[in-house]
């Protein structure tokens, strides 16, 4: 029986061919692969493997916080939690090549809150790396989102697609059907011919886990069309974590997917090793040094120039571009920083960013008075056992 | 968002312009406190928040 012909020219269009004398075309997706149009994921750190900020945090209860990197948890005067980077060690998500997750723990309930109060965690994109998706065009796509859930709480819960640019919204729903138990969630979400990302390095989608909220954010109804943005539908199916404290609401394996899949037909979740996946994750922060990760030792933060006796700046080549110039987070407090040279300290309180730093380079100097020698070089060192210093370019 | 915090100019001390912004948040029981040194970029997203509060009606202390 002759075999059928391997066209070099169908594989690029996607049709495969058809096997022992078959007529009919096979497409890519038909015969349950993905043609994806991007080549790395488009969610950064799904499988919540990198954690350059630290891997558990108490007490949570306000503002911004990162237990995985790109992963934001905000809550706002709804509860307090502790957020952690959970070690799997067994179960569905575990037996599937995940090894860590994203564990939310409601240490403080409040079962009650007010209008405005909300508890999101969420993932945020640049708009130049949504370009494929065609947003806002005639040929826009389809997306789907899939990912691993597990919590104490058998309900109904919420993932939004927000669209900044545009101020626009569509949802998504999953039932957790067994408690305790990791479980895969596939959703899809239509294509919006409305409303194109911008093609820049700004902020131009949000995918929001809405998991608590006051009546602001309740009030509608889940949109399964793109519309225009409304509070009131952002959390139409409370999933309430902050409610009790019982509750705990755990995540990993998060893959967003251009086109339509089910859970059948969704190709896998494209692990990358943990070098390229931190690489990526430190376009938005780069953990730079700590003494707590130098065995508490006086640790090197960079070289620096004195440019006379009240003067000095130090420069760090950051490891990739980061998304615009980063802000430098750190420890402030009395001895905190020295610059070292001559065998002599000059101590320091803080550091600061000149303007002459960028995307790529971050020049630093003293915060606050310092004296060195002119003409020496020296060098800048963490001297406090808290002090660290890191550099933020999220979205 | 900014509760608590002290939020002012740091000079350049050979320039003598405002090179960045320090944002102190309140100390813990040790005299040591969180701080973020932030560009004057407005594509810094919280270079944005701190032009935000100031639209709220706040000031940016000057720098020492």
């Amino acid at each position: 029986m002759a075999l059928s012909k391997i066209d070099v020219a169908n594989m690029l269009t996607g049709v495969t061919p058809v096997a022992n004398g078959g007529t009919a075309a096979t497409t890519l997706a038909g015969a349950g692969l993905a043609k994806r149009p991007n080549a790395k994921p488009i969610i950064i750190n799904g499988d919540m493997a990198v954690a350059q900020r630290g891997t558990s945090f108490t007490g949570v209860s306000s503002g911004s916080n990162f237990p995985v990197d790109r992963f934001e948890f905000y809550p706002t005067n709804l509860g307090t939690y502790t957020i952690i980077q959970e070690a799997l060690t067994s179960g569905e998500a575990y037996n599937n090549g995940f090894r860590t997750a994203l564990r939310i723990d409601t240490t403080t309930a409040d079962a009650s809150p007010a209008s405005t109060d909300y508890a999101i965690l969420r993932t945020k994109f640049e708009g130049q790396d949504l370009q494929m998706i065609k947003k806002g065009t005639a040929n826009a796509e389809k997306l789907t989102l899939a990912f691993w859930v597990k919590s104490n709480k058998t309900t109904t819960g919420q993932v939004n697609l927000f669209d900044i640019d545009n101020n626009r919204l569509v949802s998504g729903t999953y039932t957790i059907s067994s408690a305790n138990t990791w479980e895969k969630k596939v959703i899809n979400f239509p294509a919006d011919t409305t409303g194109a990302f911008d093609d820049n390095n700004a902020l131009s989608l949000i995918v929001e886990f809405f998991l608590d909220g006051g009546s602001n954010f309740t009030s509608g109804t889940a949109p399964t069309s793109w519309e225009t943005q409304s509070n009131g539908d952002r959390n139409a199916n409370n999933f309430a974590i902050g409610s009790s404290t019982d509750n705990d609401f755990a995540i990993t394996g998060v893959q967003l997917e251009v086109g339509e899949y089910t859970s059948s037909t969704l190709s896998p979740f494209q692990h990358e090793s943990y070098g390229d996946n931190l690489a990526r994750c430190q376009r938005y922060y780069y953990f730079h040094v700590s003494e707590t990760i130098n065995n508490d030792y006086d640790t090197t933060i960079c070289l620096t120039s004195q440019y006379n006796s009240s003067s000095m700046k130090g420069y760090i080549h950051l490891p990739t571009q980061m998304r615009t110039t980063p802000t430098l987070n750190q420890n402030t407090g009395t001895n905190m920083y020295r610059v070292y040279e001559s065998n002599s300290n000059a101590t320091m309180t803080s550091i600061s960013l000149t303007n002459e730093s960028t995307f790529n380079t971050a020049v630093v100097n003293h915060g606050s008075s310092i004296s060195v020698t002119q003409g020496s070089c020296g060098n800048l060192q963490t001297m406090d056992g808290t002090a660290f210093v890191a550099f933020n370019a999220e979205l | 968002m900014f509760e608590g915090c002290t939020i002012k100019y740091i000079k350049d001390t050979l320039t003598d312009e405002n090179q960045s912004i320090m944002v102190t948040y309140p100390a813990n029981e040790n005299g040591i406190s969180k701080a973020m040194s932030v560009p004057l970029d407005e594509n810094n997203t919280d270079y944005q928040n701190i032009l935000a509060w100031v639209a709220e009606g706040n000031t940016i202390a000057e720098a020492d």
